[in-house]
This record gives structure tokens, sequence and C-alpha cells, in this order.
């Protein structure tokens, strides 16, 4: 892996802008480089440590518009980008498309354009179909961040992820670390977007579900089973949950939808629970220190038992708390691309 | 030349379109004749609209002559295209599409019926041909009759009528025939007037809120799998089904129009092999793009097929130029692989695709610039379908000929397979014959255009090729003696 040097300037004091970030919008994690996510992970330790002050809130963004689009609902999501946008002081709109002029059958591409002629400058949207966000990014002026779009990518997420499991991991090394990543697979823009970036952070990566909801990565793991993608590992992708917990270092559980039992996919909840819950049984296959993560919202009781959710292991509100602060550096960083992306292409 | 709806001009030199060409004399070009199966250096003279004279030239007269030059072949026939009149003029009409597709080369068009109302009854047909005859255009605007009323799914349309106003055949393309049963009997009444039914082979149980062709770019990029299943099981209902029609009715007929995957071709190619009477086209689109492109690949497909004759990764190699989930590339069938691609070209160097078909399917901005998975399917295709074509030529891939033969005789053999058909002028082997009609279309191989919103003459811009340079400026092409197309800048050239 390439090291880079530290990021130039203080952020708090002078809001002198770190160089080495080049991207106007960030809307899936597959075009950053490892230098760009441990630029990304740097910042967010001192977006940490603003959030660790009795008085969170520094003037970076002071005058900045920030927008939230949400065409999904989401609590978790929204509010994290929002108290992330407030504690750098930036202006925040919250548009929700339940109340504005999408139900009157407006386009995104009009949104988009009215939202720019608002002054909107950073765009966070959240959509449900895949890839909306890059045609906002195709007519927006300013920058586009990805909350979350289809079945395709959640970039904060698996960034927030990334962080807190450097963050509970001895020497903050993914390098071999075993990752089982349990659930709704098929559906799941977590789990692409953390496909990238954990297997650019060298993890050994273990997609597990049943077979009704892994139906694809097979062929995108064997695409990269020749370790063929530069700087990108291999991943594993299979129904045996024993074979995708045992000796794990880290165990996500993702949200099973009760929709998919409707789609024909799943027998029942109850099945599902009986053969693929992450609970305290199973969970004795991982490493005795493994963590175990969320990004919810949970159903407990599904995919994951009660008490492991809040037991010792769980780093579910870590997550929720570093979040913020991750938020907090990608707005940081793209605000400040401003300049330096000016000609570049926009991706 | 002004891209401007309705009637076009003519070029710098010659007559309006839609006239008579007066006189026409090539020189010292390159001649194509499918029917001849004859190509080589060559002279061509058109009087008062007729082909008057073919001379193949030999020795010292001959020299320098090359098919990389200036090249005259019969004029195109495409079986498969959306003029999306009456109903969505906005889209395109069959004057802006006969425009669009004289630029490509084509001078006889035959129409889908997913028209607004759909072509189920001989009024809606009189309604095409009389904006056909409107129009200007000399390009000959064939239909096909919807096989259901409504297009529906529930009853046989105006088969009859239909019959007897003209139409070449019966289709519900956009969707497929929507039941076995129907499709039966829809096969055993066209069958009795000697028409073919043409199918989208499509099981829609399958593809319901597919975005993608099922693989590793939708697996990346989130977008819903359409299975190869969707394709094979449709094709595989279609050929069981026509078998047994046939016991019935010797002269049922099957067509499948835009088939795309490596198995569908497959049991196209065994169920000519044991001679059942169906017929296939592929479209210029599944031969040269896949799903890469969706990515924001840019390399044809030959280009993306690793030696093995899988399809390379377009992450490892580092090939993303374009912008992500162009709505362009959003196409029913699906792009598939290089695979895929591979399949439908050598269905098409060893027969068992009969023609090359366009699928030409303009939308408007507004249903393209949406998210991808709410974009309207299909792809403006009439006039980059030689350009395309001759890229595989270019690459060595696919004989001159056989692309002229599949945009030519291929398609009119189609069509002169069935008896009601046979005897109709587009059914006719499409040849350099002397003393008939001028049917042609004259390209220049040494020549690029580039694709652009304003070279377009359809409506339709909803091209994934636009910014693109293609091979094989077309320079002129005369449908039944008539100027249909002349290129703005040809006088300059000379």
């Amino acid at each position: 892996m390439t090291t880079v040097a530290p990021a130039t300037g203080t952020l708090t004091a002078t809001g002198t802008k770190p160089g080495a970030w080049q991207h106007r919008h960030l809307i899936d994690v597959d075009v950053l480089t490892w230098p760009e996510i441990e630029l990304i992970m740097r910042t967010t330790d001192e977006m940490k440590g603003i959030l660790a002050r009795p008085i969170r809130k520094v003037p970076a963004l002071n005058g900045r518009r920030v927008t939230t689009l949400f065409y999904e609902a989401s609590t978790r999501t929204r509010v994290s980008f929002e108290t992330a946008a407030r504690n750098l002081s930036a202006d925040v709109v919250s548009i929700s498309t339940a109340t504005s002029s999408v139900t009157k059958g407006e386009s995104l591409v009009d949104t988009i354009r009215t939202l720019e002629a608002l002054g909107a400058e950073i765009l966070v949207m959240r959509h449900g179909v895949s890839g909306a966000p890059y045609l906002a990014a195709e007519v927006f002026g300013g920058h586009v961040l990805n909350g979350g779009d289809g079945w395709h990518a959640h970039p904060t997420q698996a960034l927030l992820d990334l962080y807190t499991m450097r963050e509970n991991l001895p020497g903050g090394d993914l390098r071999g670390r075993k990752v089982a990543i349990v659930g709704d697979i098929l559906h799941s823009r977590v789990a692409r977007s953390n496909i990238w970036s954990l297997t650019a952070a060298g993890a050994d990566l273990w997609l597990c579900g049943p077979a009704t909801l892994l139906r694809g990565m097979d062929r995108w793991a064997t695409a990269w089973s020749g370790g063929a993608v530069p700087g990108h590992g291999r991943f594993n992708v299979t129904t045996d949950i024993e074979a995708a917990l045992r000796d794990a270092d880290v165990v996500m559980g993702l949200r099973i939808q009760r929709e998919r039992m409707q789609g024909g996919l799943l027998p029942s909840m109850r099945e599902y629970a009986a053969r693929f819950q992450l609970n305290a049984k199973r969970l004795s296959l991982a490493k005795p220190e493994a963590i175990v993560m969320h990004p919810g919202p949970m159903n407990e009781g599904v995919e994951i038992a009660p008490d492991v959710a809040i037991s010792g292991r769980s780093v579910i509100t870590d997550q929720v708390a570093n979040g913020v602060a991750v938020r907090m550096a990608l707005l940081y960083l793209l605000a400040g691309a401003h300049e330096a992306a000016a000609g570049e292409p926009a991706r | 030349m002004s891209a401007s709806e309705g009637a076009q001009p003519g070029g710098p030199l010659g007559p309006p379109v839609g006239e008579i060409v007066g006189r026409l004399e090539l020189e010292k070009a390159w001649l194509v004749d499918p029917v001849s199966d004859r190509q080589g250096p060559g002279e061509i003279v058109v009087i008062d609209g007729i082909l008057e004279s073919v001379v193949w030239l030999e020795g010292d007269e001959a020299t320098g002559v090359t098919d990389r030059g200036v090249v005259v072949a019969p004029g195109f026939f495409d079986l498969h295209a959306h003029f999306r009149e009456p109903g969505f003029e906005d889209a395109e009409t069959v004057g802006s599409g006969s425009a669009a597709a004289a630029h490509g080369g084509y001078t006889t068009v035959a129409v889908m019926p997913n028209t607004q109302p759909a072509l189920d009854d001989p009024g809606v047909l009189a309604r095409i041909q009389a904006a056909a005859r409107a129009s200007g255009s000399p390009v000959e605007v064939l239909a096909f009759g919807a096989v259901s009323a409504g297009r529906a799914g529930e009853q046989l349309s105006a088969m009859g009528e239909l019959a007897d106003a003209g139409v070449i055949g019966y289709s519900d393309d956009g969707s497929p025939v929507r039941t076995p049963k129907l499709l039966r009997s829809a096969l055993l009444y066209a069958g009795m007037l000697g028409l073919p039914i043409v199918d989208h082979a499509e099981d829609a149980e399958l593809t319901g809120g597919a975005e993608a062709h099922e693989g590793y770019v939708a697996s990346v990029m989130g977008l819903a799998g359409w299975p190869v299943a969707a394709e094979v099981n449709a094709v595989s209902r279609d050929l069981a089904v026509l078998a047994d029609a046939l016991r019935d009715e010797p002269r049922a007929r099957l067509h499948l129009t835009h088939i795309s995957t490596a198995a569908a071709l497959d049991l196209v190619r065994r169920a000519k092999a044991a001679s059942l009477p169906v017929t296939c086209d592929v479209t210029p689109h599944h031969l040269a793009l896949t799903d890469e492109w969706i990515a924001g690949a840019r390399r044809w497909s030959w280009e993306a097929l690793a030696a093995d004759g899988t399809p390379r990764d377009p992450w490892a190699d580092a090939v993303l130029s374009a912008w992500p989930y162009n709505t362009s590339l959003r196409v029913n069938p699906p792009l598939g692989t290089a695979t895929d691609a591979a399949a439908c070209l050598a269905a098409l160097l060893d027969g068992t695709a009969d023609a090359v078909a366009t699928d030409h399917a303009p939308h408007t901005v507004v249903d393209k610039e949406v998210e991808f998975g709410r974009a309207a399917n299909g792809i403006s295709g009439i006039e980059t379908a030689l350009g395309v074509l001759l890229a595989l030529v270019d690459a060595g891939k696919l004989p001159l000929a056989r692309a002229v033969a599949a945009l030519t005789t291929g398609p009119a053999a189609v069509v002169a397979a069935s008896p009601a058909t046979a005897g109709i002028p587009a059914a006719r082997p499409r040849g350099l014959t002397e003393g008939a009609p001028a049917n042609l279309v004259v390209f220049d191989r040494g020549d690029t255009w580039r694709v652009t919103p304003e070279a377009l003459l359809s409506k339709g811009k909803n091209s994934p090729l636009l910014g693109r340079e293609l091979p094989g400026r077309v320079l002129l092409t005369i449908a039944a003696g008539r100027l249909a197309y002349e290129d703005p800048q040809a006088g300059d050239a000379e």
C-alpha cells in the first residue's frame, strides 16, 4: 500500500484546504485511491477531535449551502448529514420529497436545476434508483454527495464502516482481517460500497446470505477471482454461515426486509432467523475479540439477536457516532475541492 | 445540412428529396451486388430514375479502385423500426423517420405497430401510408399489424382486414405475444393469410423490474438483472408452439426479432437445422455494444472479448471513460456481454441470423433524461447501423459482402418466404439490376462522420454513439429512382 504525506494545513484554525482531494463529487468509493481513502480517514480523525470538544462547531463551511434531498425515508443518515453540516457551520436546507414538487411529478433533473437556482452548493442526495446521483451530478453545478442510491452505493456508510473497523482493530489495519457481511446482499448498497473499500483495505471479505439474496454476486466475485483488479483484493460469496463467521474479525449484519417474502425470495422471516441470524451461538465461531456491526435500521430478532446487538462486541452505536465525523470530513473535502476540481473531469 | 424536421433539402448538386434522379454517373466505385454475389470495381449510370447500366471494370480500368473507398450497394431494408406515428410524434414521425432512414442508407423500412392507437385495424395503416406519401420521401414504408387488439394480448387484431390493406406480418413488438395460446391462434390465422408472426422474445415473468443484463456489470452497478433465461424461455416457447401449429397450418411462419443471447441463437440454429420455418434478426447494437458501456466503457464488443471467449473486465482494464448510467443504453433486450455479442456475430456469419434489423427506437428527452431504471427502452439506431457494421468490417470480423447482404437480400428473403408477401417489390432480391428503378446507397468507406444530435435526422437523439466517429459516410441514397438523401458536402468533395 502506498503511504501518503499528512494533509497540509490545519483544519480548525485557518480552514486551509488539503490539496490531495481531487473529486468534485462523491458518488461511490470505486473511484477512490487508497491514499484518498486514507486522507478521508485522517480528516475524520480531526473531525472526531472537534466532536470531543465542549463546543462542537467550527466555521469551516461558514456561509456554504448544503442541501439534503431525500427521495427515500431515512432517519439516521439524514440527521447525520445535517448534524455534520451544521457542525461545520454550513447553512442547511432540507428537502423532503413528500412535501416538495416531486409529488406533482417534477423530474429529478428539474428538481436539481431548481435547487441550484435557489443556491444549493453541496447536494446530499438519497434516491431509490441506482445511478440517480450520476444524473444529478451531470446537471448540477456544485458537488453531489451520495447518501445512498438504489442497490448501487452508499459511500459514506462504507467509509464510516471502514473507520469504525480501523478504530476497533489492533493497529488499525484491515489487511488479512476477515470481515463477514451477512444478510440481503442482492439489494444492499451498503454491501456493494463495502466491497470496494474493504478489498482496497486488504480485508478478507466474505459475503453470506440465502442464495436468493446473493444473486449475481458470484459473478462479481468470479470476475475478481484472479485478483485482476489492480489495488483490489478478492472476496468470497457463500451461503454457508458457519464458513463465513469462522474466525472472523468483523461481523456485519444487514437488514432483511419483509417485502422479500412477497417477492418469493424467502419462505419466512422465521426461517431466515433460524438459518442466518447473528446470535451468540453462531458468533462463538468468530474470534473472541470480533466486533459486531450493523448499518441500521435493525430488525432485532430477525437478522440479529437483541442480546448481540447490545453486547460488548457491538460497535453499532460507534458506527452512528463515527458517521457524523466521516460526513463532516467529506463535506469539508468536497467543499475544498471547488477550486482544485475546476476544469477537471467531473467524476 | 439543417436538421429541421419535415421536408429535407436536397444536396448542393442534386434535385430535392423525392424528385426523380435525372442523370447520375458513378465512375470507378466499388460495387457490391449481393444477388449475383459479386463485388469489385465498376461503374453505374442512372438515367431518369432507372439503373441503366452496371459495368464491372477489369484490367487497367480497375486499377486503384478498392473496397476502401466509395461503395455502391443496393438500398438497405430495415425489418424493424419505430416511427412512432400516430401517437408519439414528439419522438418521431413517418417523415422524420424516413429522412433518418435515408441518411442511414435505407430505402425500405418496416415499422412496428406499437403506436397510439396501435396498428390493429386498417384505419391506422391508412394514416401511416398517408403520412409516408405526404412526407415527400421516396423511402418505402411497410408495416406490421398488431397481433392482438390494442396489443393487449387478449384477442386477435383485425388480421384479415390488415392483410387486405397490405401489412407484411403481425407483431406485438414492445411486448411478446402474451400467451402461448394466443401465439398458437395467431400463427394459425396468420399462416392461413400467408403472413408471419414476428415475436419479441421475452418472458416478462422474469424481467419485471429488470434494468440490465444479469451479470458482472449489473451486479457492480446495483442494477436489477435481466436473466438470459427470459429470452431463451420465450424462444423455446415460440418454437414449440410453431412446431405444434404447423401440423394444422403448414403456412404458419415465425420471425424472431432482436435475438441477443448465445443460448437463444443456438435454439434458432437447431430449429433451422430441423427445417422449422423460422427466421431471425440481430441488431447492430447487440453486435457491437455491451453492458460495460453502462458502466462507462466505450470499446467495441470485439475489443472487450478475451482470448478465451469471456468478457474482459472494464474496471481492471481502466477503460471507463464515459459518464455511467447513460440512459441511451437502456434497451430491450438489454445489451449483453462481449460473449453474447460474439454469438450474434457468429449467427450472422453462419446464417442463423437472416438479417440485421435496427430496432430503431427514437425517444424524447423527457423519456430519456431520467433515472436509468425509469428511462424508456430503446436506441435511435437507423442512421448508425451502417457505421457500426463497417466498424465490424474494418476490424476484420465481418466480410463487407456479408454486411451488405444482411442489410439487403437477407431482410428481403425473410419477406419473400411468406406466401402473401412473396410477390411484393420489397421481397424481390435486392441487387444492382439493370433496367429497374434505382434503389441504391452510395457511401464512402474512406470517410467518417461524427454522430451528433445535429447530424441525426431522427427526432430521437437517444444514441449511445453520440460524439463518436463512425466509418462510412453515406453520400447518396436513391429509392425507387428518386433522391432520398444526399450528403450536404457531397458537392464540395468533388
